[in-house]
């Protein structure tokens, strides 16, 4: 039977630990996705808020469904061209993606389908805490730039509900610009 | 101790297949620093333990060989790792 002894044993471990530290590098989050998504919740929260202050025409919000299609379009075809990517993907990458989808899937779902429910402000807020979940999940698994961004929209959460109704809209708006798209275009900038 | 995971390039094997899903030859080739032979050599021993598994196909008719770690390759490894931490342990 072979044997090995302490310095191969040690070297064997030491080579295990930077294996599994290069596959747990930082989630490769796709920051295009976050500058879309945070520009176009953005856009649909500030303009409820413009419409809802008489500064813009009620029939602005026909640009809403269209806005959060774009959006739709883009990451499907997005998603589509990084498919054989995502195939050399660690499994805690797959798990963030499927987070990820499921948790802006169902904020979508909830605008454009429970749109009674959740009326207006509520309807952003949905956004934002959506957001803010993906964020933090990140910021879980070591990436600091999430944690704050994560953080920057749940005080906006926090600040827009003690706020005046006629500004809360803004506000969250705000979180999800700088956090979330705030967010996607500096992980862009860290990749390049 | 696990004899299979004595050699070195085996126990990459098993640990760069750890946190993926499916990773095929030539990146675990790339990521080892292995030559392609001797890489295979060492899959074939895996394979025939069951402690991975190899999926044959094509993409663009070019021919692509991917593999995956089994449930009964992640426990030896993670009984392997223990006992190199233990041996570790009692020589310091």
């Amino acid at each position: 039977m072979e044997s090995i002894g302490a310095s191969e044993a040690r070297d064997h471990l030491e080579m295990v630990n930077r294996i599994l530290a290069e596959s747990h590098q930082r989630l490769c989050t796709g920051g295009e996705y976050f500058v879309v998504w945070g520009i176009g919740s953005a856009f649909v929260t500030i303009l409820f808020q413009l419409v809802d202050r008489g500064l813009a025409p009620p029939t602005a919000l026909w640009s809403v469904p269209l806005v959060l299609g774009a959006c739709a379009v883009f990451s499907i075809v997005r998603g589509r061209l990084t498919r054989r990517v995502l195939q050399r993907s660690s499994l805690v990458q797959r798990e963030f993606f499927n987070v990820l989808w499921l948790t802006l899937g169902l904020a979508f779902v909830v605008n454009v389908a429970a749109f009674r429910i959740f009326p207006g402000i509520a309807a952003a807020a949905i956004w934002s805490v959506a957001e803010a979940i993906v964020l933090l999940y990140i910021g879980m698994h070591g990436n600091r730039r999430a944690q704050v961004a994560g953080l920057l929209v749940v005080v906006s959460l926090i600040v827009a509900n003690f706020a005046p109704p006629n500004i809360a809209g803004y506000i969250l708006g705000a979180g999800m610009l700088v956090g979330y798209a705030g967010f996607g275009a500096s992980e862009l900038l860290a990749r390049d | 101790m696990d004899e299979l995971l004595l050699s070195k390039v085996r126990l990459g094997v098993v640990a760069e297949l750890l946190n993926f899903d499916w990773v095929t030859f030539t990146e675990l080739a790339r990521s080892l620093e292995v030559s392609n032979g001797n890489l295979g050599a060492h899959l074939t021993k895996l394979l025939d333990a069951g402690y991975v598994e190899e999926e044959k196909s094509f993409v663009n008719r070019r021919p692509l060989t991917r593999y995956r770690l089994t449930q009964e390759g992640r426990d030896a490894f993670a009984n392997h790792v223990l006992q190199l931490q233990s041996l570790l342990k009692t020589a310091t």
